[in-house]
């Protein structure tokens, strides 16, 4: 039977251990604890431990932190940006999710011989771009003040609604529940910003901290409506935190106390969970297919973006910046893969080879940018605070 | 003979050294002198925009302090240092800087923070000094 203290602490030991390890090299938490939950996952079944397989508790805290991460990605629009640029963002946005999906999809159908619905989570879990990567990887150059970088981040914003939509639709039941379901969202959608308005200035900033439960009230009520249609969590939670994006910029207090708790309760076991699931033995009898998901997410992004680029008058380097930035994927691509096993419409092994190309979608195309495209102009120093 | 002086500042005891050097060089060369700190370990590869904006405000902080110690040590000893902060790869960003603002000198201490990896990659000191467009000095 197990016991779920040892199992809480060796969770948590190793989400300790991601955050060390993190801080001395410099990679993200996320990442190092996919990577600790791969050799976790991996050991503990050659030895026949059940100490790293996820269960009940585990299951819900991964859920919710997958919930809570799109509520926050949702909330980081900027919608000046948005407007400024609307076209070159909504077309290189639109499709660069289109044609990664199709492409993918139509590969792991036709080509790989994967069922109907799991080539479906194969299309969505590879059109996704990981904005936290294209701004991390802006942040080091100031690309994320210039009009370039913020046309990009917010190309990424409409590529991850995409992905969204499409998790949310697809595998949902078209009968009296998605109706509820729309209503239902759509008249909270409505009136929300006003309610989280009023309760911030009404109740906000107190050590009970009403307005943090309030926004998770809020999403795993919806939450729960759209499991009830068949359709995935995360949808009304992205648009949740699209709708209160404004709201939020103001109140960095509200921030910085969503981030701790995300980061330290929640994000290490959706992130370690997802590294337990990868079958190392999997990995190894799918090569062939992981190197060519890999490609075919590369070059339906390229065939997506970068002629819009041109299009649009980019430089050459940008274009090839740009394009590259948007073919990155991480926690949406986990998210999708994850949903996708858990209801069942991917096995384990199909799950490996997804998450797999997720992560090196992460890195291949960042290195390859960083090093080889990145825009000459990177905009002015910023002196330091004295 | 040295009109503006880059120093790479990083709080460690080769960078305080290189400091102490830089305001003896502004002394005598009447030149501008000009801290740099490179924030080295933002999150690459990041699963949300929420963990780097974190880590950038953590650093800026962290940086700041340690810029603000520099440039009163230099102002006790009668220099006006001017403090600069950016993130990126050091030994690349201190090149880039040294570029960008035309400085003819920039300064190293010999041992910075990343000791353990730069016995297998090579020291900051030993790329700026391969890079750079001007001159430089590695303090020992």
């Amino acid at each position: 039977m197990e016991q779920v203290w040892y199992t809480a602490a060796a969770w948590i030991g190793l989400a300790l251990l991601a955050s060390l390890i993190s801080i001395r090299i410099g990679i993200s938490v996320a990442l190092v604890e996919i990577f600790l939950g791969f050799v976790a996952g991996n050991l503990g079944a050659h030895f026949g431990s059940t100490l790293f397989q996820p269960n009940a508790w585990i299951n819900f805290l991964a859920g919710f932190a997958s919930v809570v991460l799109t509520f926050l990605a949702g909330a980081e629009i900027e919608p000046g940006a948005f407007r400024r640029q609307l076209k070159p963002t909504l077309a290189i946005g639109i499709l660069s999710f289109l044609l990664p999906f199709l492409g993918s999809w139509a590969y792991a159908h036709y080509v790989s011989g994967w069922t109907w619905q799991a080539s479906q989570i194969a299309g969505i879990a590879l059109s996704t771009t990981s904005m936290a990567v294209v701004y991390a990887v802006m942040v080091e150059t100031g690309l994320n003040e210039t009009e370039l970088g913020k046309l990009i981040l917010a190309a990424c914003f409409i590529t991850d609604l995409g992905t969204v939509l499409a998790l949310g639709l697809i595998f949902a039941n078209y009968d009296y529940w998605l109706v509820i379901f729309t209503l239902v969202t759509g008249v909270v959608l409505w009136r929300i910003p006003a309610v989280v308005r009023w309760l911030l200035t009404r109740w906000g900033g107190r050590v009970s901290e009403p307005e943090i439960k309030f926004i998770f009230l809020i999403l795993c009520a919806l939450g729960g409506l759209a499991v009830t249609a068949r359709s995935e969590a995360v949808l009304p939670a992205y648009l949740f935190g699209m709708v209160v994006a404004g709201l939020f910029v103001h109140n960095k207090v509200l921030i910085l106390r969503m981030r701790s708790i995300t980061f330290a309760l929640l994000t290490p076991f959706f992130f370690i969970k997802a590294g337990t699931l990868i079958s190392l033995p999997a990995l190894l009898a799918s090569l062939g297919l992981l190197v060519a998901l890999f490609w075919v997410k590369m070059i339906t992004k390229i065939i997506g973006v970068w002629p819009l680029c041109r299009i649009f008058r980019m430089p050459l380097r940008e274009s090839n910046y740009t394009t590259l930035m948007m073919a990155t994927g991480l926690t949406f691509g986990s998210i999708s893969a994850l949903f996708g096993f858990n209801y069942g419409y991917i096995d384990q092994s199909q799950y490996s080879v997804l998450v797999t190309v997720v992560i090196a979608s992460a890195v291949i195309p960042t290195i390859i940018a960083q090093i080889f495209c990145h825009p000459r102009h990177t905009g002015p120093l910023g002196e330091a605070k004295e | 003979m040295f009109r503006k002086i880059l120093l790479a500042y990083d709080g460690s005891d080769g960078a305080d050294r290189a400091l102490k050097v830089g305001i003896d060089l502004a002394k005598i060369h009447g030149a501008e002198l000009l801290a740099l700190g490179v924030q080295g370990n933002l999150p690459r590869f990041s699963g949300t925009i929420d963990e780097v904006q974190e880590e950038k405000l953590f650093a800026n902080d962290q940086y700041g302090k340690l810029l603000e110690a520099a440039r009163v040590k230099a102002k006790e000893a009668g220099i006006d240092l001017k403090t600069l902060m950016r993130p990126g790869h050091p030994a690349q960003t201190i090149v880039a800087v040294a570029k960008e603002g035309e400085f003819d000198l920039v300064l190293v201490g010999h041992t910075g923070l990343s000791g353990v990896w730069a016995a297998f990659l090579g020291t900051t000191a030993e790329k700026v000094s391969r890079h750079a467009p001007c001159s430089v000095l590695i303090v020992r």
